[in-house]
């Protein structure tokens, strides 16, 4: 994903970066200043330009961030992916007319698809009660997140969504008495199932989307049985009679 | 028909890989698309002897061989793809057993023909896994086996020790195994790990004759007579480890429960009743084919859907018979080890039809098509991914359950993309008959071959034992070469090898 936004940016070289490394992190962070947010004025790029004094360059990053409203995050991948999203937006801000013919509704509507986004979804979740646009519904939501240790996502609706499915899938006292799943993990990286072959960067995301419809899936399933279960223990009464055997030749 | 000599018919035939043959159109009249069939070099010897058997002078009745079979398949119409024979294949009724072909339902030409699901309809494979290892059922396995035998009854004209009355009947054959699962006779998740959920939904019992009812009512939780058995295996080689993982069985040595029967004399009775049927419609509509045992009618003329709605009671029986079976079988090992099936772990792994006509969605020159899909003595086997297999197979594609013969081995593979594409998702079947009945009874004795089985260790209860030569190893296939042969071509994959050690049949 890292290396498709970095294309779409006209990077020079999207495969070769390499993240471990905190100098090519920096030359990155300094190319996208450069070429595509212009925060700065030229001059005050300056402290970003020491690539080779590490120590002056982390300062001056600090203070870009900030500048930045670069909300908290984590890991440096998470802040690179931050920026890339920022770098993005400007881009297409610059001329949206450009991208008109490509848009998000019209690419549902013609595949048939009709997605309720989560925008809809949890204002009828809360009755209208509160305005999810509420600044102080938002903090809550964003350290809601930070405690939870969601990643940043510019939609908190969907962090919300997110906290949602960790509190009860991992927190709820139904699932604290639930016993722990036993046996050996299948990889799932190792299954019989081809993904699509023409982008082996797709084949990870891929994989995990399956998985999670497979878990859907899964439950929904779990959940016919219970009812077979219950409707059984009412209508079931298995009889066998010896008498009526009789052993062929 | 065409009378060539052997040399000649081998011009029609073109070996395009190491395990597939195409039979190029014209080697039998009016062939619509061309056949293929998957071999490898020993089950090609016995495939081409067979067509040479039949090029002599004066070799006229019988069964024709399975590869003009396969081309007459071609020749019906509708047919769409290819007439495909997978490596079990040999002569049967019309369609040859290990044929499957496909006819496009959109088609109105289109027919449906009982000769290519066989007498015995949804005949077909459970497997069930327990937790017990070889040493444990080893010291009770004469004991396990008598008790499986006064369970289960076996044989030609045995009776079933579950009581059912006409109401129950009809019942079960509209429900399939959700009547199992109401009466408390399986488990919930046994319908989940069941091709079509048990239950086929097009069944009408008011489109059964009185007599296939009649024939059916006291057979029902029997085993049957003919290739039908049940077997008490041990899983000796695992080559796909996750996926055995997937499917409970974790390490060799592992005992599971193989049953393999169908829909008893209830299936042989709606066949029967149909082929009258079909042969006054293919009159009517003008339908003409190369064989008679091909009788076969429009899909959607009234004989046709009147023999789909009566087919899929008859498998919809035949479901309800494996799942009394497989009630029975628990409980006898639940007895013979004072626990319950529960703790026994004693789960549906399975349950295959390969004597079935369905109706499916493929994808035919890039476009999807619904399609009747014939399969006689031919399984299914659907890819990873495939909306119609459990979700608990989703990542490792459909299980195929391939029994093997009374003595041998059997196996169990799962579906792939490449069979999808090439075989509309099935694979073999079994062995598959290399002699004749009548000939293995006249070639081998049975005190021979029920020796050679205390020899090797396999704990045996027959019901009759003077036709027990019918069933040799020596009759059929060698399983193994099928099985590697499906492996190499690609249309399924080798998972789990099992050895029976007792064995019950009719």
């Amino acid at each position: 994903m890292l290396k498709k936004k970095l294309e779409a940016l006209g990077h020079p070289t999207p495969s070769d970066v390499a993240m471990s490394n905190r100098k090519e992190f920096a030359s990155t962070v300094l190319w996208l200043e450069d070429q595509k947010i212009r925060l700065y004025t030229i001059e005050d790029r300056e402290s970003l330009r020491n690539l080779d004094n590490i120590t002056i360059w982390e300062e001056g990053y600090k203070k870009y961030c900030i500048d930045l409203n670069m909300p908290k995050l984590g890991t440096q991948l998470e802040q690179l992916t931050w920026m890339l999203g920022h770098a993005i937006r400007l881009e297409f801000l610059d001329d949206p007319a450009q991208y008109e013919s490509i848009n998000a509704h019209q690419e549902n509507t013609s595949k048939g698809n009709n997605v309720q986004n989560s925008q809809q979804k949890i204002p009828t979740i809360l009755h209208g009660m509160i305005n999810v646009q509420d600044k102080e519904f938002i903090t809550g939501v964003r350290s809601l997140a930070t405690k939870l240790n969601i990643p940043y996502h510019p939609n908190h609706l969907l962090q919300l969504e997110a906290a949602a499915r960790i509190v009860h899938e991992r927190m709820a006292a139904a699932v604290k008495s639930r016993k722990a799943i036993s046996g050996t993990p299948f990889p799932f990286d190792k299954g019989n199932d081809i993904v699509s072959g023409n982008d082996p960067t797709l084949d990870y995301p891929m994989r995990i989307l399956r998985l999670l419809q497979i878990q859907s899936l899964r439950q929904l399933q779990t959940s016919i049985n219970e009812t077979i279960v219950s409707v059984q223990n009412l209508t079931a009464n298995p009889k066998t009679d010896t008498k009526l055997g009789k052993v062929g030749r | 028909m065409v009378v060539r000599s052997y040399e000649d018919e081998l011009k029609y035939l073109e070996k395009i890989n190491d395990h597939c043959w195409r039979i190029k159109k014209g080697f039998q009249p009016n062939m619509n698309v061309e056949g293929v069939f998957y071999v490898n070099s020993r089950l090609e010897r016995l495939m081409l002897e067979e067509l040479k058997n039949s090029c002599r002078p004066g070799a006229i009745g019988g069964f024709l061989p399975g590869v003009k079979q396969i081309a007459n398949v071609a020749a019906l119409p509708g047919i769409v793809g290819r007439s495909i024979g997978l490596p079990d294949i040999h002569s049967g009724y019309g369609f040859a057993i290990g044929n499957m072909a496909a006819f496009d339902i959109d088609d109105p030409l289109s027919v449906v023909s009982p000769g290519g699901v066989g007498f015995d309809i949804n005949c077909g494979v459970r497997l069930l896994r327990t937790n017990l290892f070889e040493k444990d059922v080893q010291p009770v396995k004469e004991q396990l086996a008598q008790s499986l035998f006064d369970h289960i009854p076996v044989g030609v004209g045995s009776k079933g020790i579950i009581p059912m009355n006409a109401r129950d009947l009809e019942e079960a054959l509209e429900m399939g195994m959700d009547w199992s699962l109401r009466e408390g006779y399986v488990w919930a998740e046994d319908k989940e790990h069941c091709e079509e959920y048990g239950r086929m939904l097009n069944a009408d019992p008011a489109k059964v004759s009185m007599r296939a009812k009649k024939r059916g009512l006291p057979q029902l939780g029997t085993l049957g007579a003919g290739n039908h058995y049940a077997e008490i295996q041990v899983v000796d080689e695992i080559f796909d480890k996750w996926s055995a993982s997937k499917m409970g069985i974790e390490e060799k040595g592992q005992v599971v429960v193989m049953i393999h029967s169908g829909s008893r004399g209830f299936g042989h009775q709606v066949a029967t009743d149909a082929l009258v049927q079909m042969e006054k419609a293919m009159k009517r509509d003008k339908i003409e084919t190369n064989d008679r045992q091909l009788a076969c009618a429009r899909i959607n003329s009234v004989e046709g859907q009147d023999y789909l709605k009566a087919m899929a009671a008859a498998a919809n029986f035949a479901w309800v018979n494996r799942s009394s079976m497989t009630f029975l079988t628990r409980q006898a090992f639940a007895k013979m080890f004072n626990t319950t099936p529960d703790d026994l772990d004693m789960h549906v792994i399975y349950d295959v039809s390969h004597n079935i006509a369905k109706v499916e969605n493929h994808i035919v020159d890039g476009k999807e098509r619904k399609l009747l899909v014939h399969r006689k003595g031919s399984t299914r086997a659907f890819p990873p991914h495939h909306p119609l297999i459990p979700v608990d197979y989703q990542l490792t594609g459909q299980p195929v359950l391939v029994g093997g013969t009374m003595g041998t081995c059997s196996y169990v593979l799962t579906g792939t993309e490449r069979g999808m594409q090439e075989t509309f998702g099935s694979t073999c079947h079994g062995a598959g008959r290399a002699l004749s009945r009548a000939k293995s009874r006249r070639n081998l004795d049975y005190k021979e071959v029920l020796d050679k089985l205390e020899q090797i260790g396999i704990a045996i209860r027959i019901a009759s034992p003077k036709l027990v030569m019918e069933e040799a190893p020596e009759a059929y296939k060698d399983v193994t070469d099928v099985v590697d042969t499906c492996h190499a071509a690609g249309i399924s994959k080798k998972c789990i090898k099992l050895r029976p050690i007792a064995v019950i049949k009719g």
